[in-house]
């Protein structure tokens, strides 16, 4: 089956992450295809660029790069609520005039559009919340 | 069938009543996160109608200090069996 | 207002009905949160926007708190924050006419379908089951 999840917690600040990204495994360990990982809500600071846990605790936005880079999973940025927030890639940065960027490949920024598609084109959505 | 997630404890958040009134007779809930307090037997009146169809996420029970605390209303699944469970529901519903 | 007539949701307002019907649609989206408090009321009606202007048929379910984002009388909060009132104002034009409200959250709050600012349909228990079976996809905010 081909899955995707909907990442609303920020890292950190709720469980939801963590739990996100352990079902993810469990998904993709089980045979399935994790296709797209959404971020929205606080769920998009997952995406920010400069996160620097404490190398004692898992560092969450490495684990959403892994999938990506080993399974080709989709990361998913809301674009409005990433603004908003803060996270801007080098595009949207020179775009505002902002001095430097806070989000980088893999995460990418989309619209909502792909959130609403990936609900209709994937066999399930898993929604992870604060 | 429809598979909700409860992540809210049934004693600090109202969150359950909306998503008790939103089950059918074979949808299933699974306790996850501070959800898992619900696993308690002292609140078992809280999902009294939910008999066979109610279940809760080992590791967070675990992590918890829970799982020996656990009740007989509760179904103890690990990640494995969340991936099942969402598998076998054509819908997945989250209630926080 | 007495207590009995809030009670008496069907009778109060012409416009709302209450549905046994089925309510059938592509996305569901549940929209339990107040305006102003947090942004989940409102990105819960961007998602909504987005799928009903991506052609998906939509159907908002208020229930719990959000129940109140149909209260007439809204304004902007202070510096200015937007609230969601104007949006709800919009949906129409988003073709997104079905408005469903969940009874038992407008009467134990002792609101009645006279607050709110657009026509409705109530739904009462089942109702709300039935909505969840009858969409392809739940999203809940």
């Amino acid at each position: 089956m081909r899955y995707a999840l909907l990442v609303q917690g920020g890292p950190y600040s709720s469980q939801a992450s963590h739990s996100a990204l352990r079902f993810a495994r469990a998904v993709i360990e089980r045979g399935h295809c994790l296709a797209t990982v959404f971020f929205y809500h606080d769920g998009v600071y997952n995406a920010a660029r400069l996160s620097a846990p404490p190398q004692d605790e898992p560092h969450l936005g490495d684990g959403w790069r892994l999938l990506h880079d080993e399974h080709g999973t989709e990361l998913l940025v809301c674009i409005a609520a990433g603004l908003r927030r803060g996270l801007l890639d080098q595009r949207e940065a020179a775009r505002h005039g902002k001095e430097g960027y806070s989000l980088e490949e893999p995460f990418e920024l989309t619209g909502l559009g792909q959130l609403v598609e990936a609900g209709f084109s994937h066999d399930r959505l898993i929604t992870f919340s604060p | 069938m429809i598979l909700h997630l409860l992540n809210r404890s049934p004693v600090t958040s109202r969150v359950i009543d909306d998503a008790l009134a939103a089950m059918g007779p074979d949808d299933r809930m699974l306790l996850i996160e501070d959800g898992v307090s619900g696993g308690l037997p002292a609140q078992a009146l809280f999902f009294k109608n939910l008999a066979g169809r109610l279940f809760a996420l080992r590791e967070d029970l675990v992590s918890r200090g829970l799982l020996e605390r656990c009740g007989e209303h509760v179904t103890i699944i690990d990640v494995e069996g969340f991936v099942d469970l969402t598998e076998e529901a054509n819908k997945t519903v989250s209630w926080y | 207002m007495s207590g009995q007539e809030t009670h008496d949701l069907e009778a109060r307002d012409p416009d709302s009905v209450v549905d046994n019907s089925v309510t059938a649609g592509d996305l569901l989206v549940i929209l339990r949160h107040a305006p102003h408090g947090s942004s989940w009321l409102r990105e819960g009606l961007d998602t909504a926007l987005v799928a009903a202007a991506f052609g998906q048929r939509v159907t908002l379910l208020f229930a719990g708190e959000g129940v109140l984002a149909l209260l007439t009388g809204q304004t902007a909060g202070p510096l200015g924050q937007k609230g969601t009132h104007g949006v709800i104002d919009m949906l129409a034009m988003y073709d997104i006419d079905t408005l469903m409200v969940d009874g038992r959250a407008l009467k134990s709050r002792g609101l009645c379908t006279d607050d709110l600012m657009l026509p409705v349909t109530l739904v009462e228990a089942d109702g709300v089951v039935s909505l969840l079976q009858s969409h392809r996809l739940v999203l809940n905010f």
